[in-house]
Formats: structure tokens, C-alpha cells, sequence
């Protein structure tokens, strides 16, 4: 039981020391990894695989089909399903339906950016290994870490131990599952 | 490196984990939450004797249901637009403000949203505006800007709750991981989602962040339009002008940044953030505030030639708003919002707090002055004169317009409180950048 690991955490007190190692775990073939910074760090995320672009095209396609639903639900509603004729004006007067359809298609694609945001980080997860390690309270402060899992092809517990310490790291812990 | 991060996020952290406030907070709060119950108070009579308790009658159909309104959403709107351009242009700036220029938003549109619920008559009635399979098989009319009103408002209120809360995660997870009283720990840590700092999360984080600050953009004009569109689309002389929506949303800028200023300097003064908001900081605010003052002034003058090129009717009108009853209101609103914040030009008021608090909610009685002389000077002076007639408030609608300043105030001190007042992680970013 207590053999179980989920993985093994090196701590680092600047974030260049996070990015360089976080590189030569890539080019040493680790692939199974994750990295956690007190801010944002572009670099380091593309090289961890991060593609947040996707949340862009999540919005685009989210605030167009909020836009279609909007038109289409006013047009059918006011011109064809319950026509009223006011002073014989035409019944699909497209300028008024405009205004609330770029609302609702903003309303969409805002939401579905924020909300597939956190779906695809599998958030809210209130508890995860790492959260175990001593001192990992500050990666939301001054301190960066860098995980290695042992779900990882090339895990094997000295080697990564070797590996993590070779980075100079202020230290090294393993995380238990 | 270590220890200035650290110094960096303790100070802003420590305010929301205190264990105690001064008795400053607790005054302000119970004077504001005595407000709250008023407007409760005047909330529950206007649902149980209806809006006949207010001033409001043929043919001054819209009193101050709507000046509150119009002016709530301005200060929503303005400090929505304000936030969202500092984050799209990556501006110092928005570390500093952002936060509680975002809360200022969220609570303008809790404020303003409450209004054309009770103003509906029926208000129980409110969700007909949407549509749904009702059993008398009638659509809403969607050419009616009141439905635009409809989606503009609950777009407004999800997007800026949406962007505010995803917005203060990592900072909620700061005050977890610092916390030292188990609730504390517990209810932060909850909310925090379980943010842990991945940097694969962070990228994610701030792409989501940024695209819907993208989104606030177009937003923000379409919804404050879309309340200018509810008077222009009528025939009430001085509201039917196609320049209205460009005096609605330039108009709200400046209340925005007027109420953004004041907030800023209350925090920097009373919490000691000089050095989150500082003096470079300030002096920006108070030159935007000029200048918008400026545009403010720019669209006084156009709405004066705009009367004087338009027809008979609407001359009369507008002369009335000027020189009329309500004469005085329409005058306050050009010295409150145009001539006093000129002393901003002067570099000591701009670091003054006395002074930037006082132009800055100037700016905003004199943007309320505006809608006022705005609204009920359409009504004064209609076409047909048998129906001249005036319009006063009730003490109802007073009260609920004070209720409202009280809960605007009660939510700015509870955020004051409970969450840091200023972005921690975008801080610990720039001085990082710095830094390297």
C-alpha cells in the first residue's frame, strides 16, 4: 500500500530553474509530467503540451450556434409560428432581431469559454496527491514544482530520483497515491 | 526572489484572513446594511401595493425606475469596458484595478437589474419576456427593445459573474494555502475549485480569461445601446435621436471610471496598498477620468446643437430641460461631470484623495442629474400640451434608490473583506517579468 506513488516532486525557487529542468525532463524522455507555478508561465506550459487554443475555437463555435439558435427562434416564433402585423410592417424584420442575437451569441460563446475551460482541466477537483507533499502550499506563493508520474513509460524510482536531483532542486519528495 | 514573492502576496493575503476588522469596516457595513433593509423594505411594498406607491403617471410612464436604471448599468457598463481594455492591452494597469473594477461591475448590475423587474408592475410576471411554451401559446414580440433589455442584462450578469469568479480562482487558492483557521481553509478551498497551480492549468486559465475579455467589448456597446435603444426607439421628443446611444455609452465610460477612481483611492488610503495601486497608477486614473469628462462635455455640446437643428417640438423640449423645472438638475449635471474634474488637470488634486473622491462621485450624482433631466425632460414636454404635466418622486422610490446605493456599498465592503482586493498572481507575474 504505502509503496504506491503517484509520482516524485522536485521544489525549485525560481522559475527559470523550473522551465530549464521541465526541458531536460523532455529531452530525457519523460513524458508523464506536470509543472505548478505561483503565476503563469508561457513557455514551460507549451513545452508541457499545453493547447490552449482550443478554448478559443470552443468560443467561436459556441457563440455561432448561440447566434443561429437566437435568430432562428426569433424568426420562427415572430414570423412564422405567431405572425402579428403591425401596420403592415414586414414580419421578418431582421434589424430588430439583431441586437439580442450578438447578445446571446456573446452569452454563449462567454460561457462555454469559461465553462469547457474548466472541464478540460478536470476542474473542480478538490483533492489530488500533490496536495499531500510538504511545503507544496507554497506553488500558490513563491515556490515552483515539477512532477514526475509514475504512470510514466520510463518511471523507475532511482533514476528519477537522480534525475530530479541533477536539476539542483531545493528538494526532492515523493508523492505518495 | 523567494522572499520578495512572498512579500508580495502577504500583505494583499493577510487582509481577507484577518481575524479581525476595525470598527471602521463594521460602521460602514452596519450603516450600509440599515440601507439594505430599506430597500427591502421598499422592495416588498412595491410588490404588495403595486407602483402606484411611486410618482409615476400619464404621462411620466418612466421615472425613476429607469433613471436608476440607466444609471446603474452606466457603472457597470463603463467599469466592465474599462476592465476589459486593460486586459486586452496587457496594460500595467490592469493589475493594479482590475479586480475591483470587475466588482464594481458585478454590483452595478445586481443594482441596475433589480430595477426593471419592479418596474414591470407585476414583476412575478417577469419571466413572460422569455421565451417558453406558455400555455396561452403567445411568443414574446422580439422587435421590442424590452427583450433585447431582457438578454442584454442576464447576458451582462453571467458573463461578469463568470469572468469575475474564474478571474479570482488562483487567488482564492493563495488564501487556502494560507489560511490558518480550518473554516477559512475550508471555505476557501472550496472555492478555489481545487486549483493547483499546474502550469498546463494556468495557459488554459488565461486564454478563457482573455477571450471573454474579447467578449466584454462588444458586449458592453451592444448592452448599454440597447438601454439608449429603449428611449430612442419611442417618439418622446429628446429621446428619439439617433445620438443617444453614443451619449449612453461615452457617458458611462466616464461614471465607470469616476466610480473605479474612488474606489481607488478609499482602498490605497485605508488598506495601505500604496504599493499595488500606486502613485503612476492613480495618476492614470485621473487622467482618464479628464479626459472622458472631456468626451462627457463634447456630448453635451452635440446634444445642444442636436436640439437646436431638430424640430419645434423638440425644441421646446430640450429647452425645457434647460430652462424649465427641472432646469437646475440639467445645469448640476454639466458642472458635476464636465467643469469640476477639470481640476484634475492640476497634479496635486490628481494625488489628493479628498479631492478625487469628491470629483469622482461628482461625476456620478452628475451622470444621475443627466438621466433625470433626460427622462422626465422628454415627459414634460410632449406633443400633445393637455398632457404637460410634471413629475416627483415618492419616498418609495427614494428609498429605493438609497436602498440600492446601500447594497452597492454592503457588497463592496463584504468583497473588501473576503477576497483580495487586488489580482495577487498578476502582481507576482509583473514583478517576475521585472525581474527577468
Amino acid at each position: 500500500m504505502s509503496e504506491r506513488l503517484h509520482g516524485v516532486i522536485a521544489e525549485f525557487d525560481r522559475a527559470e530553474s523550473l522551465e530549464a529542468a521541465v526541458r531536460d525532463a523532455r529531452d530525457a524522455g519523460y513524458t508523464r509530467m506536470d509543472a505548478f507555478s505561483p503565476f503563469p508561465l508561457r513557455e514551460t506550459a507549451a513545452l508541457l503540451g499545453a493547447r490552449p487554443g482550443v478554448v478559443f475555437r470552443i468560443a467561436v463555435i459556441a457563440g455561432l450556434i448561440g447566434a443561429i439558435l437566437q435568430y432562428g427562434s426569433q424568426y420562427w416564433m415572430n414570423a412564422v409560428d405567431y405572425p402579428i402585423n403591425v401596420g403592415g410592417r414586414p414580419l421578418h424584420s431582421w434589424p430588430a432581431f439583431l441586437p439580442s442575437t450578438v447578445i446571446v451569441a456573446i452569452l454563449w460563446a462567454g460561457a462555454a469559454a469559461l465553462l469547457s475551460m474548466l472541464f478540460i482541466l478536470h476542474l473542480p477537483r478538490l483533492h489530488h496527491p500533490v496536495f499531500a507533499v510538504k511545503d507544496f502550499e507554497r506553488a500558490s506563493e513563491d515556490r515552483f514544482f515539477l512532477l514526475i508520474q509514475s504512470d510514466d513509460p520510463r518511471f523507475d524510482l532511482p533514476g528519477v530520483h537522480a534525475f530530479l536531483q541533477a536539476r539542483r532542486p531545493t528538494a526532492v519528495r515523493e508523492v505518495p497515491a | 526572489m523567494r522572499s520578495r514573492a512572498r512579500s508580495i502576496t502577504t500583505p494583499v493575503a493577510e487582509i481577507p484572513l484577518a481575524p479581525h476588522f476595525g470598527p471602521l469596516w463594521w460602521g460602514g457595513l452596519l450603516v450600509a446594511l440599515s440601507l439594505v433593509g430599506l430597500l427591502g423594505l421598499t422592495l416588498v411594498s412595491s410588490l404588495i401595493f403595486g407602483v402606484g406607491l411611486w410618482g409615476v403617471n400619464i404621462p411620466n410612464v418612466w421615472g425613476f425606475d429607469l433613471i436608476n436604471y440607466a444609471w446603474w448599468i452606466g457603472i457597470a457598463n463603463g467599469a466592465s469596458l474599462f476592465a476589459a481594455t486593460l486586459v486586452l492591452r496587457r496594460h500595467d494597469l490592469r493589475t493594479a484595478v482590475n479586480r475591483f473594477a470587475e466588482s464594481v461591475a458585478l454590483f452595478g448590475v445586481i443594482c441596475a437589474g433589480m430595477f426593471p423587474i419592479v418596474h414591470l408592475g407585476r414583476p412575478w410576471l417577469f419571466y413572460w419576456v422569455f421565451p417558453y411554451p406558455a400555455t396561452y401559446q403567445v411568443w414574446p414580440q422580439f422587435r421590442s427593445t424590452l427583450t433585447w433589455d431582457f438578454w442584454a442584462i442576464s447576458t451582462h450578469a453571467i458573463v461578469t459573474t463568470l469572468l469575475w469568479y474564474v478571474g479570482l480562482i488562483p487567488d482564492l487558492a493563495t488564501l487556502r494555502d494560507r489560511a490558518r483557521r480550518p473554516l477559512a481553509k475550508r471555505v476557501y478551498g472550496v472555492l478555489a475549485l481545487g486549483w493547483r497551480g499546474s502550469v498546463r492549468h494556468w495557459s488554459y486559465h488565461q486564454a478563457a480569461y482573455r477571450v471573454v475579455a474579447i467578449l466584454v467589448l462588444p458586449l458592453i456597446l451592444v448592452m448599454q445601446s440597447t438601454v439608449a435603444f429603449e428611449f430612442a426607439t419611442t417618439l418622446v421628443p429628446g429621446w428619439h435621436e439617433t445620438r443617444l446611444p453614443l451619449h449612453f455609452v461615452a457617458t458611462g465610460l466616464v461614471q465607470g471610471l469616476s466610480m473605479v477612481l474612488v474606489i481607488a483611492m478609499l482602498l490605497r488610503r485605508f488598506l495601505r496598498l500604496e504599493r499595488y495601486i500606486d502613485d503612476y497608477d492613480v495618476e492614470l486614473l485621473g487622467k482618464l477620468t479628464l479626459a472622458s469628462a472631456l468626451v462627457c462635455g463634447y456630448l453635451y455640446f452635440d446634444e445642444f446643437m442636436a436640439i437646436l437643428l431638430s424640430g419645434p417640438r423638440q425644441q421646446i423640449a430640450g429647452l425645457n430641460r434647460m430652462t424649465g423645472e427641472y432646469a437646475g438638475l440639467y445645469w448640476a449635471a454639466v458642472v458635476y461631470t464636465v467643469l469640476i474634474p477639470q481640476i484634475l488637470w492640476i497634479k496635486a488634486a490628481r494625488r489628493s484623495v479628498v479631492a478625487t473622491v469628491f470629483v469622482g462621485l461628482g461625476i456620478s450624482a452628475g451622470l444621475w442629474f443627466d438621466r433625470f433631466s433626460l427622462i422626465v425632460g422628454g415627459f414634460q414636454r410632449d406633443y400633445l400640451p393637455s398632457t404637460w404635466r410634471s413629475y416627483a418622486p415618492t419616498i418609495t422610490e427614494t428609498g429605493l434608490l438609497v436602498g440600492t446605493v446601500g447594497l452597492f456599498a454592503a457588497l463592496l465592503l463584504l468583497f473588501v473583506r473576503f477576497i483580495p482586493v487586488v489580482s495577487m498572481f498578476e502582481t507576482r507575474h509583473d514583478e517576475h517579468e521585472e525581474a527577468s
